[in-house]
């Protein structure tokens, strides 16, 4: 069966990419791992390679139109296929005539008479339905925008399983990565080369263009947490029968940052083009772990919610990271973000600011320390606060403000009632 | 150490049998309920088939510790009219497979009059079932039959699997306004387990997580819940993480706890003692498959029950005729290993 091309998920809200240009033309031979295409997506323009060795037809002619994601935009014909035979057309974002539209040729004649009589499908899902994979193996295709035929199934009689899935994603580099994935066999002496998941590279991405884009600079306040530590004591079992979650240092942080943000526009605002976009709402990201990966689920609207509702809806994003369902809608529309690595003993450390933001919040540990109060010298529990904002439209001063209110709110939480 | 804080101790650490723990619940019922009495063949001075009664007719006298003629037909009418009548019967049959012979009674008329009486009269009685293979008494006398009961609306039916939930169990039974049948395995009831003092109750239509794990969510009930968290705890040394989900009750039946652990598996596997075909494990795949939760399934459903077979006289048959702990680790390590 011939093994169609996609147009890759190469990010994680993507939901249509560009052909920008072939590197391949029609009837060619393609290795497996040859630069097919250049993909655009609103990010980056990257490669894509082929996925089997074979003879390339079918090109969706490389207009820099939108196509969703998942759309064959060619098939490779394998070794002993007869192209001529069948060829299956790809389907471009303006559908063909459907009746032109025929499953792809078989490897033997009749079977695909037999097994696919109705030629009026789609070739994608005329491939799916003889396709051995779990409904997990499907969605979690689904998701990531990957036609589940191209997945090579492990499972009994070659049932295609998430693993596989999974697999296959973290085997199909879709940035230009070539030159390190074949180094392994040039120099095995070089330790293991562990593939970017597609998490990972997104990941890559966006900092490395938010360190490229967005001139950093810090600003570091340690602050008492000695009245967050009484509230958080004084109304955590309360809310924790409320709403079944116990809040912690990290929502009760949100919950202050989004009490403040409104009197700084500048710190929920994003660049775009010679323009800076205020936020109307404060949408609050929280850096999390999620098997190695950094992921930021977004507390959306939270300057109108109170420690109840956050909590509520971070136990529930936390949840959602931890099952992994969590939803790319979760992650989206962030407008400042809080990174907490007290809880790994860290005293300080600076953050990249995750783009399109302007700002975003690093906290460390809170640890006794000797501080001089009223001539003398006593422990208060004191964290470190870093803040990494955008100077293209964040100055030191707005900043500086920032982290006096920040201190003020912390110190004396009242200050928002 | 006071005299409190050591009788406290006492009661934190107090194990009873499965038997004895029912024999509990149905005297705490009697003391504090007059309309409670207990109803079956031998349960007064012989004291119960597998001596659960034990010496209640002693304690509560004949009145309302009833021995009866051997007629399941004469109990469960008698039962029903005493329960319209406002009174709280629990009768015995003596061993499960007679039900059959009430099934008029259970079937059609207590698990109707409620509705057909526009809530009128009521039924609250309770049955007791002693069910399910192990003990070499044959075809006649060893079926687990509950999924049959649990097919109609308007019986609860309920399959506690340890001491504590049994007396809980029982005793929620017991005050429920409706028909309530408890099947108690009889390879249970020389179980021990921690049984609290006094008073208590454990909801009917709840499951228990007996263990949590991610690999492969193990749901059964009664003896195969005891022999899923043996199972569970075996997988466990191989690096499988199993969870197991002791359902409790069949009717009203925990979907939710069910759902919400295959969500986060992706396997499943349902273990019961009756006939697998036409069973409980077919409705617990039915319902995941219908429900959302289909799409979180990475593997088919297993489904180990019963053989189809009356079951044999032959102890080494009997035991192959029924999932064994040995059966569950298969099953499990098939299913995690992606080999199922």
């Amino acid at each position: 069966m011939p093994v169609e091309v996609i147009l890759p998920k190469v990010d994680m809200d993507m939901e249509t990419g560009s052909i920008e240009a072939w590197k391949v033309s029609e009837g060619d031979f393609v290795k497996q791992g040859d630069i097919l295409f250049e993909i655009g997506t609103n990010k980056a323009v990257m490669e894509v390679e082929a996925p089997a060795s074979g003879i390339i037809r079918n090109l969706v002619p490389a207009s820099g139109e939108p196509i969703a994601v998942g759309t064959p935009v060619a098939w490779i014909f394998l070794e002993g296929e007869d192209a001529s035979d069948t060829p299956p057309p790809p389907a471009a974002e303006t559908a063909a005539a459907p009746q032109a539209q025929q499953p792809p040729a078989s490897p033997s004649g009749e079977a695909a008479a037999s097994t696919a009589p109705a030629s009026n499908g789609h070739p994608a899902r005329a491939l799916d339905s003889g396709v051995r994979a779990t409904p997990l193996a499907r969605r979690t295709a689904r998701l990531h925008g990957i036609a589940i035929a191209e997945v090579t199934g492990s499972g009994p009689r070659g049932r295609i399983t998430e693993e596989d899935v999974l697999a296959h994603l973290a085997k199909r580099p879709a940035e230009p990565a070539p030159v390190a994935a074949r180094a392994p066999a040039e120099a095995p002496t070089e330790g293991e080369l562990v593939p970017f998941g597609p998490v990972r590279r997104i990941i890559a991405s966006r900092l490395s263009e938010s360190m490229r884009v967005a001139p950093h600079f810090y600003m570091m306040a340690q602050i008492d947490m000695g009245a967050l530590q009484a509230l958080l004591k004084r109304v955590g079992p309360r809310i924790e029968k409320a709403v079944g979650v116990r809040p912690s240092l990290t929502v009760l942080l949100a919950r202050v940052v989004a009490g403040i943000l409104p009197r700084h526009p500048m710190l929920n605002a994003s660049v775009e083009g010679d323009a800076a976009r205020l936020h109307p709402t404060v949408n609050i990201g929280i850096a999390m772990e999620r098997d190695g990966d950094l992921v930021v689920p977004v507390l959306r609207g939270a300057e109108g919610k109170n420690l109840a509702e956050l909590t509520r809806e971070f136990g529930r994003l936390r949840e959602a990271v931890a099952n992994r369902t969590i939803q790319p809608a979760d992650m989206r529309g962030g407008t400042f973000t809080i990174s907490n690595l007290g809880m790994y003993g860290v005293d300080s450390f600076t953050a990249i600011i995750n783009q399109p933001e302007s700002a975003i919040l690093a906290v460390g540990r809170t640890v006794d320390t000797p501080v001089g109060r009223d001539g003398q010298i006593v422990l208060r529990p004191m964290a470190t606060f870093s803040l990494s904002s955008d100077h293209r439209i964040v100055d030191g001063v707005t900043a500086a403000r920032f982290m006096a209110d920040l201190r003020e709110a912390i110190e004396c939480p009242e200050v928002l009632i | 150490m006071s005299t409190l804080t050591e009788a406290a101790v006492e009661s934190a650490v107090r194990e009873l049998t499965y038997a004895e723990a029912i024999r509990e619940a149905l005297a705490i019922a009697m003391e504090a309920d007059e309309r409670v009495f207990l109803f079956g063949e031998d349960v007064g001075v012989y004291g119960g088939a597998f001596g659960v009664s034990g010496d209640l007719v002693h304690r509560f006298g004949p009145d309302r510790v009833i021995d009866t003629p051997i007629s399941e037909l004469g109990i469960a009418g008698a039962a029903v009219g005493a329960a319209i009548t406002g009174m709280r019967p629990v009768l015995e049959i003596q061993f499960s497979d007679f039900v059959t012979l009430a099934m008029e009674q259970i079937v059609n008329q207590a698990a109707k009059i409620r509705f057909m009486f526009g809530g009128k009269a009521k039924v609250p009685m309770v049955v007791r079932l002693p069910g399910g293979s192990g003990t070499g008494a044959a075809a006649q006398h060893s079926q687990s039959l509950e999924a049959w009961f649990a097919h109609v609306p308007g019986l609860k039916v309920i399959q506690p699997s340890t001491p504590h939930d049994a007396k809980g169990m029982l005793l929620a039974a017991i005050d429920d306004p409706n028909p309530v049948l408890i099947f108690e395995h009889k390879l249970l009831y020389k179980t021990k387990g921690h049984v609290p003092e006094g008073d208590y109750r454990v909801p009917i239509g709840k499951a228990a997580v007996r263990r949590e794990g991610r690999d492969l969510t193990i749901v059964g009930s009664s003896i195969m819940a005891v022999r899923a968290v043996a199972a569970a705890e075996k997988l466990a040394q191989e690096g499988i993480d199993a969870e197991v989900i002791d359902l409790r009750s069949l009717r009203p039946i925990d979907f939710d706890t069910i759902a919400a652990s295959v969500r986060k598996t992706h396997r499943l596997l349902v273990v019961y003692e009756g006939v697998k075909t036409m069973g409980i494990g077919a409705e617990i795949s039915a319902m995941i498959a219908e429900s959302d939760v289909f799409d979180f399934l990475d593997a088919p459903i297993i489904r180990l029950g019963g053989a189809e077979v009356p079951l044999p006289y032959n102890p080494v048959l009997e035991k192959a005729a029924v999932p064994q702990e040995e059966n569950i680790l298969e099953a499990a390590r098939r299913l995690a290993r992606g080999e199922a």
